[in-house]
This record gives structure tokens, C-alpha cells and sequence, in this order.
């Protein structure tokens, strides 16, 4: 409402909003941390302070779920695997399952106290001691590598080939474990689970300690959680679930990516097993089955996938739900039962019901509430009136300094593509295509529908393999190499359908173009090392500067996800996404499609001032004006063959060219 | 038994196991091959169609194996209790559709595929809670008819569940490649883009994939009680992932593909089991699943989905 009263010239929200949001989030950040500190003291209450502690190891599995399923959107149905992996791996090192007998050799491991030398009968024997707090890193590296073992030969299936992967794998781990019982005891489970020692102190069995624990790892873990998904490798995650194949095409390493968040997913899985069972201090392989993944995912789509507080908030309620309600309203029905006299009343037992409630939670929030209680992502504010009208700046961009083509030489080959041949089964989409193109110009590529344009684009940025050619980029052969390395060779480009990855911003959007130029791994992210924070800073210094290019078309609306934006400014972000990426060369496929004359005009002088600056472009165009206004050369294919090559003005002219756009019957006729 | 026997024997337990693998695999595949969608409530409408099977063949005064009929009135029986399972599971998989997926049919993600899990667990809980976890009796009149093959031994009731799927499935091989709707569910599969710009009506083509899916799934849940004489709320869990594996190594999306599938997924079964250890024949089932998805991803008959760029 203030916007009619205060003109504003700049694009940034009103000053204090986001920092006053941070301070509400602090504060209640602190509070919610202050009560979790004070629960054991004011409950004073063994049981209830066991499921808190149960609760919050929910809640560290429904993390890890999180950064795959949320994040990633890889849907894992056996995550209880790495749980059961965690957790045996601790119960086997600190328990009495395996005595191997004492050689010398354990001697080292004595000395670290890691085993000890115990005489059952009158043989030595090795007693393992791992501590449990070697353990719960140990542990999650341990699970993280069973998940890349797992990741590994499920991705490059569909998503919901995963699922039933992924699920099979859930099957397998606790039939190994009950069926290999020299190792785990089989189906009667481990015992004698060693607890943690602290200061010399055994927890013992009062849940308090573990409550701790627990409430500590909690914290551990939302923080990893909010460092990642906040990160360069966060962003790479969201771009995934979004978008395979754009993310590729954005420079983006698909494999990497996804065996990391199943790496780290399966590491919390990994560490929260071995806190489990150093809480019960046993193990069996019954707890670890289907209904956990499934109990899991439920807490992970009530709290709203993606949503770091929302997936604990869901483990909360559900425990509670189960350890609390479920329990307190039997009592009720029993007890109106008893009044009114019903036996049927008396006999309900709702704790047995709390898998179909499950079920129920499942459908309801999938069909009606598919955010979950808490979305990751808050409703942007509308633009204001002012930030709607600001100024369009039209062309004649000079800050662009730093994009790769400022090493380059104008003048000399960029791009020389031979003999391309590219079949679809029976179709031949491209038939032995020669194209090169001069360092500093701008090529368009126009051929009626159908006649492998796009193919061509798919072929150079490494979306689809060639069957036969070669093309060479600044000197270096790159044929049949995997896009997201082409894009990082310089070569980044457009959709002629637009792919940008919906659910994020526009800033997010075209910070993962800047994907493959930062280098911020994992564990980088988490600490925020000061080079990091730099790398950031300055990452989203030169996205503002590409969104510059149009004007203030797009930085008013940089927080605004994508899918809320008008057809030409997704057109926009996608060339801004592209351009992140300091590309040599830039592809377009049909980037004025869709676009009003006048919406054309000015994206045609922004595209030509792209080119002044230095940047090399391949354009796609159906527009012939266009192509006539920026185009030093054009080449036309039809039927996957380049039938001409030549200035606008002689292909214009050409016999040949005629007759592909106008139909052969017309020829003949 | 000699080793040959042995070997045949297990051949028929496997071609009985096989042919309820087949029927449940079919239903993964109808429907996946036209919305490209793991259906997990199919696991469970199998196990209810179990107990619709159990209680219809209860109504007409059956109960346990005392009662044993022939001829005419055994036929009807069997007859009526197959087309009743089959009507009311067919219904149930209509409705699953009708009112949670169809809302979701645009979704992208793994929305729908969760949705499915959480009718699976509605469709468990609710036989659990109804109907007790004890595993029930199901009632089989069909006399005690056998006979000697090589050694081995078979009986009336794999010959009548061989003979009663092969017809199933052959009827739907029939609908499939020669009715109107048939070849209005294989366009729809091929390209669901152009069938629709075709006038193909997407609905009624995905309706009918979710009704003759579940049907079958009904006669499979009806076969496995005939065979193994009882039935519990647990049954969808193993079945169903067995038959999702023999769709897959058939080529999922493809009719020929998960009854071969079916069929070699319960030679494996009754295979591994007599020759390795029954307790990893699943573990030896889920490593084919994955071996085929890395190796093979369009199974033995699939086409391979084309890929969306
Ligand atoms: N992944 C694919 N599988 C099978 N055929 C394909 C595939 N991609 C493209 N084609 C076919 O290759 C041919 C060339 O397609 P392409 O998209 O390159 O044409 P285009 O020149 O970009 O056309 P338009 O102007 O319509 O965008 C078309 O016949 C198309 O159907
Ligand atoms: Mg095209």
C-alpha cells in the first residue's frame, strides 16, 4: 500500500523486511532450542523423555530423507538400509558378536583402545570397543559409501525406476542381515550394545543422556542441512529435481551430484542407526524393514519435502502421534466405553491404526497439501506498483567484461563442426553437416520445421551423441563429450521450450549457470570458509550484472520463482542462465519465439549487444528480419542437409532455399 | 524323488506361481505403460481380491477344504466367485484412479507414485484392522484330483489356475491388439500426445488400464488362495514386488512381456528355492530387478521409453 506514496527507483525490497524476517527467525530459532534444553527438566519423566529421544532420531532420519527426496528428488523407498547399516556397524564394534581370537596384530588397535584383549576360558580373544563417538562419524562415512554403492547403478534409470531400486536394495539389507548370522546374529538381533562412555560416565540406560544426544545431533544436522541446501551444491540438487536434462546442459555433473546427496542422506541414515541402537543397546533385523522408509517418507511429506523445519516438525508429530495421542485417546474410548457401558468401545485399540493414519496422511497431503506443513518456499510478495513500471533499459550494454570470450581473438575459428550425422531409428535428423563459425560472429541456423536445427544444438552442447563427424571448439575436439563439460569449455545455450527449473528463483536460476565456474564443494559449504562466502558474494554480484542486461525486467523480480513469470522474461532468465555460465559461444534456439514485435525488437538489439561485447552466438531464428538485423552468415538446413550457406542477403535469393520453405509441390507445379 | 522329478516339480510349482506373477504383472504394466507410473496399491488390491475371493466362495457355503464339489456346481461356483473378484477389484482400481490419481495426472515429480503407496497402506491397514492378522483359511472345493508326470505330481487345481490365466490373459492380448479401446490404450502408450490430439479419450483409455489391471490382480489374489489354500493381509507385499520385477524383466509397457516375465520369475522362484535356499530367493529376484535396470532397462520385449528432450 505504500507503494503510491514512496516511488521507489530501486529494485530491492523495502529496507529492513528480509532483516527483520532473519531476527523473527533467530529468535524463534532460540526459543524452540531453549525448550528442546529444558524438556527433560520440566517433564522429569523417563518414558516421555525416551520418545522425545526416539522422536528426535525420527527427525534425523526425516533430515537425511530430506536431502534426497527433498532436495535431490530422488525417491529413495529403502532408506532404512543405511539406518540398518549404522546402526549394525556400531553394534558389532562394541558388542560381543565377533571374538575373533587375540593375535599381536590386534596390538595397535588395543593401544588406539579401539579392542580389547579379553580371556574367555583360557583363550585370548579380541574385544571389540569402538567408542561411540569414533563411531558416529565413522559410521555415517560408512553408510555414506553403502549409498554410493547403492546410487551408483540406479542413476541413470528414471525417477520412478529409483524408487523400486532403491526399494529393492531396503529388501535386501535386512535379508543379508538376518540371513548372515555370524556377522549379526540373525534374526535374534545383537546384544549387549555397548553405551556411550562420557568423561568416564556410562549413559546407561536414563534416557536423559540420549535425549541430549539426540537433541544435539538435531541441531547438527538442520545446520548441515540449511549450509547445503543454501549452497552452490544445493542449488545443483534443486536443479536436478527440477530439471535433468537443463541442469546437465547448465554444467552440471548429474552423476556426482546425485551419488552426493545419496552419499550424504545415507551418512545421516548411517549416524542416527548408530545413536539408535546405542539407545536401545540392541538390534534386530526387523527394525529396519519397508515400514520404516515408508514411516519416514511420511514424515518428510507431512512436513513438506524440501522444508528443512517442516520434515522435523512432521517426525514430531507423528511420534507424537503415536507415543502420546494415539495411546491417550484409546484411554478416552475405553473410558467412555466403560461409562456407557459398550464393550466395543472398550476393545478399540488405536495404536494399531497408526499405519493406516499413515497411509491417509500420505494421499490427503499428496492430493491437497502437497507443500506440507511448512513449505520450503514462502509466497513472494507481489511487485509493487512501482517496481511493475520501472524503467526498461533497452540494449546498449557495456559491464559485461568478464565473460569468456575476453580472451578470446576475434577473427580466428571458434566452432568448426564436419560431417555431422545424427539418426533417430530410420530418421536421419542430420546428414553430414559442416559448419564453422568465426570467433566474434553471430551464425544463424534457419531451415523450415522439422529440418534437425535443434538436433544440431543437442549434437553441439553434448545432449546427444553424433553417430558419425566431429566438431572442434576453440581448438579442442569435443565430440561425444558430456554436456555439462562442453558447457564448462564455454559453450552454454538456450531451449527453444524454455527449460528453466520452475520452483526456484530467478536469481537461483541463474546462479546454477554459474554452477560450473565456482567451485564450492560439500564440505566447503557447511563451514562457509571465507573463500566460499567470497565466491558467493561475487557469484551473485555477476548474476545481477547478466540480469542487468535487461534493464529492469527481471531485477525486480529476482527472488520470484520462476513459473510465476510472463513467457518473455522466462525467455530472458533462460539467455541470463546461459550467459552466468561466461561462455565463448552462445546457442539460442528460437529465442524471440512467443514474443510480441516489440518484446522482439528489444531482445534482438540485446542479443546484438551481446555480440559487440565479444560473445560468439549461434542463433536458431524463424524470424527472417531478425536473422537479416544480427546474422553476418546463415546457414539453412532442410531434411537434416545444409542446402545453403552464405550473407542473409544471398540465401534470401537462393533457388534451393525457396523451394524448401515454399514445398516442393509448389516446384513442380 | 529323482533329480529329474525334482527338477520337473519344481518346473510346475514355478509355472503356478508363475502364472499368478503373470495376472498381478499385467496390471503394473497396463498402466505404466500409459501413464508411466509405479502403481504400488496394486500390491494390495491383489491381496484384497484374496479376500473378496475368500468371502464370496464363504457366501456360497464353503469354508476350509471340507466341502468339495464337482461338475456343474463346482464351475459355477468357481465361475461366479472369479467374476465377482474380479468386478469388485476391477471397481476398486477404478476408483484408486477416479478420485487420487486422476487430480494428479499433471503433476510432475514423485507425487503420484507417493499417493500410491499411501492407498497400499490404507487398502493393508484396513484388511489388518477388519479382518485380524491371523492368516485365514480360503475356502476350496475343488476334489483332490492328481496326476503323475515324469515322477512329479500335478494337481487339479495348477492345471485349472494355468488354464483359467492363459485364457485371461490371451482375452486380453485379444482387447488390447483388435478393440477399438485397445488400440486407443497402444497409441496412448506410444505417444499420449498425439493419441490425444487424435481424439483419443485419455480417460477411458486410462480407466480401462486400471480396471483390467485390477481385475487381473482379483483372479491372481483368487489363485493364490486356491493354491496355497490361505490368505493374509501381508500377501501384496512379496507378490507385488515379484510381479513389478517379472514386468520389468518382460519390458514393462509391453502385454507379451510381463506374461513371459511372470512365468520366468516363478521358475526362478520355485528354482532358487529348491536349489539354492529359499531365504535368498528374494535377494537373488531383487538382484535380477537391478541387474535388468542397469543392463537391460527395456526388458526382454520392451520398447525403451523414448527419452523427453
Ligand atoms: N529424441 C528424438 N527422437 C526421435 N526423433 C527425434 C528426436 N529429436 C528430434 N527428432 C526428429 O528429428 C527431426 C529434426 O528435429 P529438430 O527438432 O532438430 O527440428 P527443428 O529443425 O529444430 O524443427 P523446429 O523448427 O520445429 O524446432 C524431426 O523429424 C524430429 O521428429
Ligand atoms: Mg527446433
Amino acid at each position: 500500500m505504500d507503494t503510491l506514496a514512496e516511488p521507489r527507483q530501486t529494485d530491492t525490497p523495502p529496507p529492513g523486511s528480509s532483516s527483520r524476517r532473519r531476527a523473527a527467525e533467530a529468535a524463534g530459532t532460540v526459543a524452540v532450542f531453549a525448550f528442546a534444553m529444558l524438556f527433560p527438566v520440566l517433564i522429569q519423566n523417563q518414558a516421555d523423555i525416551d520418545s522425545a529421544a526416539n522422536a528426535l532420531s525420527y527427525a534425523l532420519l526425516a533430515l537425511g530423507l530430506n536431502i534426497v527426496v527433498g532436495f535431490a528428488g530422488l525417491l529413495d523407498l529403502g532408506y532404512a538400509a543405511f539406518f540398518a547399516i549404522g546402526a549394525y556397524a556400531y553394534g558389532i564394534l562394541s558388542s560381543w558378536q565377533l571374538t575373533p581370537p587375540w593375535s599381536a596384530s590386534w596390538q595397535p588397535l588395543a593401544s588406539l583402545g579401539l579392542v580389547a584383549r579379553v580371556m574367555q576360558g583360557n583363550a585370548a580373544v579380541v574385544h571389540f570397543t569402538f567408542s561411540f563417538w569414533l563411531m558416529l562419524p565413522l559410521s555415517g562415512l560408512i553408510a555414506a559409501g553403502f549409498g554410493v554403492l547403492f546410487g551408483a547403478p540406479t542413476l541413470r534409470l528414471k525417477g520412478d525406476y529409483l524408487a523400486i531400486v532403491t526399494l529393492g536394495f531396503g529388501e535386501i539389507v535386512p535379508i543379508v542381515v538376518r540371513n548372515w548370522s555370524s556377522l549379526t546374529n540373525g534374526a535374534a538381533g545383537l546384544n549387549g550394545v555397548a553405551a556411550p562412555m562420557l568423561f568416564g560416565h556410562s549413559f546407561g540406560i536414563d534416557a536423559t543422556p540420549y535425549y541430549y544426544v539426540g537433541v544435539g545431533l538435531t541441531v547438527l544436522l538442520i545446520f548441515v542441512s540449511i549450509r547445503l541446501r543454501d549452497s552452490r551444491i544445493g542449488r545443483a540438487w534443486m536443479a536436478i529435481r527440477e530439471d535433468e536434462v537443463a541442469a546437465h546442459a547448465m554444467g552440471i555433473d548429474r552423476t556426482r551430484t546425485k551419488l552426493l546427496a545419496f552419499a550424504v542422506g545415507a551418512g545421516f541414515a548411517g549416524m542416527t542407526g548408530t545413536y539408535y541402537v546405542a539407545k536401545l543397546q540392541t538390534a534386530t533385523p526387523d527394525m529396519f524393514n519397508f515400514n520404516v522408509s515408508v514411516m519416514i517418507l511420511v514424515m518428510v511429506v507431512l512436513g513438506g519435502l524440501g522444508s528443512v523445519w517442516g520434515v522435523v516438525v512432521g517426525a514430531m508429530l507423528l511420534q507424537l502421534l503415536q507415543s502420546w495421542f494415539l495411546p491417550d485417546l484409546t484411554g478416552w474410548i475405553h473410558a467412555l466405553g466403560r461409562a456407557v457401558g459398550s464393550a466395543g468401545l472398550q476393545s478399540v485399540q488405536l495404536a494399531q491404526a497408526s499405519e493406516l493414519i499413515f497411509g491417509i496422511i500420505l494421499v490427503t497431503m499428496m492430493l491437497y497439501r502437497r507443500d506440507g506443513l511448512i513449505p520450503a518456499r514462502r509466497r513472494t510478495p507481489a511487485l509493487s506498483l512501482a517496481q511493475q513500471h520501472a524503467e526498461v533499459r533497452r540494449g546498449g550494454i557495456t559491464g559485461l567484461g568478464a565473460l569468456g570470450a575476453a580472451a578470446a581473438v576475434p577473427g580466428g575459428p571458434l566452432l568448426e563442426i564436419h560431417g555431422i550425422t545424427k539418426r533417430f531409428g530410420g530418421l536421419v535428423a542430420l546428414k553430414s553437416v559442416d559448419l564453422a563459425l568465426t570467433e566474434g560472429d553471430i551464425l544463424a541456423v534457419i531451415g523450415p520445421n522439422g529440418s534437425g536445427k535443434s538436433t544440431l544444438f543437442n549434437v553441439i552442447t553434448g545432449l546427444s551423441k553424433p553417430d558419425d563427424g566431429g566438431i572442434v571448439f576453440a581448438g579442442r575436439d569435443i565430440t561425444g563429450l558430456a554436456a555439462h563439460l562442453v558447457t564448462r569449455a564455454g559453450v552454454a545455450r538456450t531451449f527453444q521450450n524454455i527449460r528453466l527449473f520452475p520452483e526456484l528463483t530467478v536469481l537461483e536460476n541463474v546462479l546454477v549457470g554459474e554452477h560450473c565456474r565456482l567451485r564450492t564443494g560439500p564440505l566447503r559449504a557447511v563451514l562457509r570458509t571465507p573463500g566460499t562466502r567470497r565466491e558467493e558474494r561475487e557469484a551473485r554480484e555477476w548474476a545481477a550484472e547478466v540480469l542487468g542486461i535487461f534493464g529492469n525486467r527481471l531485477l525486480p523480480r529476482l527472488s520470484q520463482p520462476v513459473r510465476e513469470l510472463s513467457y518473455a522474461n522466462r525467455r530472458r532468465v533462460e539467455i541470463a542462465r546461459a550467459i552466468a555460465s561466461r561462455p565463448r559461444l552462445l546457442l539460442l534456439d528460437e529465442p524471440t519465439a512467443g514474443m510480441n514485435p516489440a518484446e522482439t525488437l528489444e531482445l534482438a538489439e540485446q542479443i546484438g549487444s551481446l555480440n559487440r561485447l565479444g560473445l560468439s552466438i549461434l542463433l536458431i531464428e524463424h524470424k527472417l528480419d531478425v536473422v537479416t538485423q544480427l546474422a553476418g552468415k546463415v546457414v539453412v538446413l532442410d531434411h537434416g542437409e545444409k542446402i545453403a550457406e552464405g550473407s542473409p542477403r544471398e540465401v534470401r535469393q537462393n533457388e534451393q532455399v525457396l523451394r524448401a520453405y515454399l514445398g516442393r509441390s509448389t516446384q513442380v507445379a | 524323488m529323482t533329480p529329474s522329478a525334482l527338477f520337473l516339480q519344481q518346473v510346475i510349482n514355478g509355472l503356478s506361481l508363475g502364472a499368478m506373477y503373470s495376472l498381478l504383472a499385467l496390471g503394473f504394466t497396463l498402466v505404466y505403460g500409459i501413464l508411466e507410473l509405479i502403481n504400488f496399491s496394486h500390491f494390495n488390491v491383489f491381496m484384497v481380491g484374496s479376500f473378496i475371493a475368500m468371502w464370496v466362495l464363504q457366501f456360497f457355503g464353503l469354508s476350509g477344504q471340507q466341502v468339495i464339489l464337482t461338475g456343474w456346481p463346482l464351475l459355477g461356483v468357481l465361475g461366479a466367485a472369479l467374476l465377482i473378484t474380479m468386478l469388485a477389484t476391477g471397481l476398486l482400481g477404478v476408483g484408486i484412479e477416479r478420485f487420487s490419481l486422476r487430480p494428479l495426472r499433471n503433476v510432475p515429480g514423485p507425487v503420484a507414485m507417493i499417493t500410491t503407496i499411501g492407498i497400499s497402506y490404507i487398502l493393508f491397514n484396513v484388511i489388518l484392522l477388519t479382518v485380524g492378522a491371523e492368516t485365514k483359511n480360503f475356502p476350496n472345493p475343488l476334489p483332490m484330483v492328481k496326476w503323475h508326470v515324469g515322477g512329479a505330481v500335478v494337481e487339479l487345481r495348477e492345471v485349472l489356475i494355468w488354464a483359467i490365466s492363459l485364457v485371461l490373459m490371451l482375452l486380453l492380448q485379444f482387447f488390447v491388439q483388435r478393440s477399438r479401446l485397445g488400440k486407443a490404450m497402444r497409441a496412448t502408450a506410444q505417444d499420449p500426445e498425439a493419441a490425444r490430439m487424435m481424439g483419443v479419450e485419455v480417460d477411458r483409455v486410462v480407466i480401462t488400464a486400471f480396471f483390467l489391471g485390477s481385475a487381473l490382480a482379483g483372479a491372481g489374489g483368487m489363485f493364490f488362495g486356491l493354491y496355497y489354500n490361505f490368505t493374509s493381509f501381508l500377501i501384496g507385499y512379496t507378490a507385488g514386488l515379484r510381479a513389478f520385477t517379472a514386468a520389468v524383466l518382460g519390458g514393462i509397457g509391453s502385454v507379451p512381456g510381463a506374461m513371459v516375465g511372470g512365468v520366468m520369475i516363478g521358475l526362478i522362484e520355485s528354482l532358487s528355492g529348491q536349489y539354492i535356499a529359499v531365504r535368498w530367493s528374494d535377494v537373488i529376484i531383487f538382484s535380477i530387478l537391478v541387474l535388468i535396470l542397469v543392463f537391460r532397462p527395456a526388458g526382454l520385449f520392451g520398447r525403451l521409453a523414448p527419452t523427453k528432450s
